[in-house]
Order: C-alpha cells, then sequence, then structure tokens
C-alpha cells in the first residue's frame, strides 16, 4: 500500500490530542503503527503549500534540516506521550546526536518516520528515528527529550 | 573501585567538575546540575551502585554530602 494512504492508528485528531504542537509547526500527518512504550511510525506528506518551501529556496524548494529533525523527534514524542498518564504534556530536547541528512526531500515527497524508545524514566525519554522517502534513507538522530511536567516531580527541595 | 570512588565519579562524569570542587557541592550551585542534571546522576548512580532509589530520596538528594547518607540507606557504605 502506498505510504500516504496508510490506515492511521492515530489521525490528526488524535496527534492533537496527545501532544503539543501545533501550525505551523505540528510536522506529522499520522501514525500508522504504534506499540506504546517501544515505537512508532510516523507518516509526513509535504506539498508545495508548507510555509518554509517559499524561502527554502525560491529556486529549489526542499525540506529543511531543523523541519526533517522536528518531523522525527514529534514521531519519536509519540511512543511514551500515546499513553494516557502523559497524553497532552509538554517536552524539551536536552540533547540531539549523531544527525545524519542522507537525501533531498522535495515537494509530493512522503516521509515514513521510524521512531524506538529505548528508556524513559523519570521524565527522561532517551530513542532514537530515521526517516525514509520510497525507501531511501533521508535523515536519523538519537534525541534526549525531556518532560518539565514529570521531572519537576523528582527535583531537590531548595 | 571503592564506593566513594564510584560516588565521586558519578559526580565528575556527569556534571564535568573537578572532584575538589565537589565536597560542598548543593542542588543547582552550578549549571549543570539543574533538574535534568539531577535525573542523570541519579541514573549514574543506581548504574554505579545497582540500586534503585526511591521518589524521596531522589527528592531529599540536595548535595555531595547528603547523597553520601542517603546511599547508606542503600547499603553503600563510603569510608
Amino acid at each position: 500500500m502506498v505510504e500516504a494512504n496508510k490506515v492511521p492508528v492515530m489521525d490528526i485528531r488524535a496527534i492533537i490530542k496527545h501532544q503539543r504542537n501545533r501550525y505551523p509547526v505540528l510536522l506529522i500527518d499520522k501514525i500508522v503503527e504504534l506499540v506504546p512504550g517501544e515505537r512508532a511510525t510516523g507518516i509526513k506528506c509535504f506539498t508545495y503549500n508548507e510555509w518554509y518551501f517559499p524561502g527554502h529556496f525560491d529556486d529549489e524548494p526542499n525540506v529543511p534540516g531543523f523541519v526533517q529533525i522536528e518531523s522525527l523527534v514529534q514521531t519519536f514524542i509519540l511512543t511514551f506521550l500515546c499513553k494516557p498518564e502523559y497524553a497532552g504534556m509538554k517536552t524539551n530536547f536536552v540533547s540531539i546526536n549523531n544527525i545524519r541528512f542522507k537525501k533531498k526531500i522535495v515537494p509530493g515527497d512522503v516521509l515514513r518516520i521510524e521512531a524506538r524508545l529505548k528508556t524513559f524514566k523519570r521524565g527522561i525519554a532517551m530513542g532514537s528515528a530515521e526517516s525514509f522517502v520510497d525507501g531511501e534513507q533521508a535523515c536519523s538522530a538519537e534525541f534526549v527529550v525531556a518532560v518539565p511536567d514529570i521531572l519537576n516531580q523528582f527535583k531537590p527541595k531548595p | 573501585m571503592s564506593n566513594l570512588e564510584k560516588y565521586v565519579s558519578a559526580f565528575t562524569s556527569t556534571f564535568l567538575v573537578d572532584e575538589s570542587a565537589l565536597a560542598h557541592l548543593k542542588y543547582q550551585d552550578i549549571a549543570a546540575w539543574d533538574s535534568v542534571g539531577h535525573m542523570s546522576l541519579m541514573a549514574a548512580l543506581e548504574e554505579a551502585f545497582g540500586i534503585e532509589m526511591d521518589i524521596d530520596d531522589i527528592i531529599e538528594f540536595s548535595s555531595f554530602e547528603v547523597g553520601r547518607t542517603i546511599l547508606s540507606k542503600y547499603n553503600v557504605q563510603m569510608e
């Protein structure tokens, strides 16, 4: 089946319910595979109507690196934000490591993002994600993400 | 490596701070020991000593010195 036509396990309404990114920085369209606490597979369809294409670049539109990274991490955070107890919590980057860009992504491309959660403990999530266009690797990175609402429960007293 | 050496190593490797600065070090004394750094330190100590700390002990763990007392509850003795 074509990636863009895969039946979602989380549609855009469910994504909006479970995480806090909104237009113009909500950068995944649906989740098509999900094992809570372990992995998630997201889909992002790019069209020329995306706000960044006219500026990046007017003569050669392609997806900026920061958008690719954000698409990866937005899929990644849903590996744990899909759980009812964490749904809707905000997240912050702690670190991004080993970023690799392998392919230029252009209007019309469909990005498949595969994210894995390695550990989630006391509001600190560690894991990785990689993306593909037509089976060809586009981007990959490792993430450490904090969930302040959980993290703050463990802060020492002043 | 002795327990004290492991304890010191957890601090120096997590916060990239010199051992000489540890004796009076408290939470938020340095930029690296913020809420995220605190979780990293707890993870490093749990791995070093093969323990799992209770939430109350993680909250009470407010300084290098207090941490030594807290770890004694987990049979981690430091002479």
